[in-house]
């Protein structure tokens, strides 16, 4: 082959890849692709997590109130297995490893405290409660801050009318 | 068919997609800023709360554990966030090419 017909073959060439990537990008454009770079919110956990707070405080509310108050191991239990039914939600989902982790991490609080509820004399001394408190405390509210922030402004669906 | 300007589409996709990213650092600004004060506050009791011995050096230790948990979790919070801003950006981006395209090529080739 000569170089004109050389040349001629790899300006066919160009040109055939340069209208593929004209008509990839098309169809891509034409599909109306979205990027999704994290999951969607979740009613479920939202409301999960808020139930996990609302027990956790009236457990610690109690051991404010009574500091005689004895260590309760139906309270772990119920916790840890709050706990695990929202990670396995959360590990099904599209995109929420991030939620999975942040249960992971406040799975591991309600461990600690629990070790030190377990181990602490009564009556128990309110500095341990209130900032095991604390730190349960922010981390739910990082758990919902992401999690309403995943309803990406959405308004609510408007009732139907006939 | 008018010619589409690479500069010019360029431009406006960082238009389009720029103040979202800034809205976004804002918002997640604000929103660490609140929770490590209260970690913060958190550590420094810890702290004081030994040196009275309200509470002892095992105990410090494992509330000191709970607060680097909590933070972890405000961390992973950020990281949810900075990937929301970069998706809106990123689609109001494509939103602008679908606009720019469809008026060069007279059509709407893209709908």
């Amino acid at each position: 082959m000569n170089a004109l017909q050389a040349a001629c073959a790899t300006r066919r060439e160009g040109a055939a890849f340069r209208a593929f990537a004209v008509c990839i990008t098309a169809v891509l454009l034409y599909a109306g692709c979205h990027v999704k770079l994290i999951g969607d919110y979740d009613d479920t956990i939202d409301k999960g997590i808020s139930d996990v707070q609302q027990r956790a405080e009236l457990y610690f509310a109690k051991l404010q109130s009574s500091p005689d108050t004895p260590y309760d191991q139906s309270f772990y239990d119920d916790m840890r297995s709050r706990l695990a039914t929202l990670k396995t939600r959360a590990s099904a989902s599209y995109k929420k490893d991030i939620l999975v982790r942040q249960i992971s991490e406040l799975q591991s609080e309600f461990g600690k405290f629990q070790e030190l509820d377990q181990g602490a004399k009564r009556p128990i001394a309110a500095a341990l409660v209130t900032s095991a408190e604390s730190a349960i405390s922010v981390s739910v509210e990082s758990i919902l801050t992401l999690e309403l922030a995943l309803k990406r402004g959405v308004p609510a669906a408007p009732a139907a009318t006939k | 068919m008018s010619q589409l300007d690479v500069g010019t589409l360029a431009s406006q996709m960082l238009e389009a997609a720029l103040p979202i990213l800034k809205k976004g650092a804002q918002e997640a600004e604000s929103f660490a800023k609140t929770e490590f004060t209260k970690i913060a506050h958190t550590i420094v009791a810890i702290g004081e709360q030994v040196a009275t011995g309200q509470i002892s050096q095992q105990q410090a230790g494992l509330l000191l554990d709970m607060q680097k948990s909590a933070s972890r979790t405000v961390l992973l919070t950020l990281e949810g966030l900075a990937l929301l801003a970069v998706e809106e950006a990123i689609n109001a981006a494509l939103d602008v090419i679908k606009g720019v395209v469809n008026t060069a090529l007279k059509f709407p080739l893209i709908p």
